[in-house]
């Protein structure tokens, strides 16, 4: 199963990860530009359906064209940092080591798990406090809750079953 | 779990670097095995007894609380 690639401890063609992750940068480069696209279409001002007092449309025009920005750097370092290990055999060498390591692996594992029980408390304080501030902003966390409920519950389907 | 890592390693004067080297993990994870700190997989732990010619339960020693 691809999950198994991904995240189980399978063996890696390090040289075709690389390739892959600049696949991928060059995919979010692209990315980047459509959504600057998209504002450049509307002349720097998206016509949003709902825009709270506060904003302008012009202010989500600049909110995207900076997020495009920033997808775009991102896309690019990803790609640079993939061409330059891909390059340079001994920097490729460490790199997979690095990215291989058992207890790297681990930490980020325990990384990503203490950082989706302190998500759940976040969002769970987010809600008791939303309903003071705004009923919107507390309906919006809850929906992030249950759909984050649900992606747990989805993985923990595929994976139980790749392991 | 207890390990014998350090012992056999200065036994040798191997530098935790090359013996991070021969197994395929970073010298940070050496030092913390060395430390007591991280217990090595399976497949770590067999490695190293491989490197150092042991048997796994040489290296490592399981402590029964």
């Amino acid at each position: 199963m691809w999950l198994n690639k991904l995240f189980a401890d399978s063996e890696v063609d390090f040289a075709a990860r690389c390739r892959t992750r600049m696949k991928i940068g060059i995919a979010v480069v692209i990315l980047g530009a459509v959504t600057m696209g998209m504002v450049a279409l509307w002349g720097g001002e998206i016509p949003t359906l709902y825009l709270e007092e506060a904003c302008s449309g012009e202010f989500v025009g600049e909110y995207y064209t900076t997020l495009g920005v920033a997808l775009m750097a991102a896309g690019g370092a990803m790609v640079l940092k993939n061409l330059r290990w891909l390059k340079h055999p001994e920097l490729m060498r460490k790199r997979e080591v690095a990215e291989t390591d058992e207890r790297n692996r681990l930490l980020g594992l325990r990384c990503w798990a203490y950082t989706g029980y302190a998500m759940f408390f976040v969002l769970y304080l987010g809600i008791l406090a939303g309903g003071f501030i705004s009923v919107t902003v507390m309906v919006v966390l809850q929906v992030v809750l249950v759909v984050y409920v649900l992606m747990l519950l989805l993985f923990r389907v595929l994976l139980s079953r790749c392991m | 779990m207890r390990n014998r890592i350090q012992e056999l390693r200065k036994e040798r004067k191997i530098r935790q670097e090359d013996l991070a080297d021969a197994v395929g993990v970073t010298r940070q994870t050496i030092i913390s095995l060395e430390n007591g700190k991280y217990n090595a997989s399976l497949q770590l732990a067999y490695r190293i007894a491989r490197y150092f010619e042991k048997q796994i339960e040489d290296i490592f020693l399981f402590e029964e609380e």
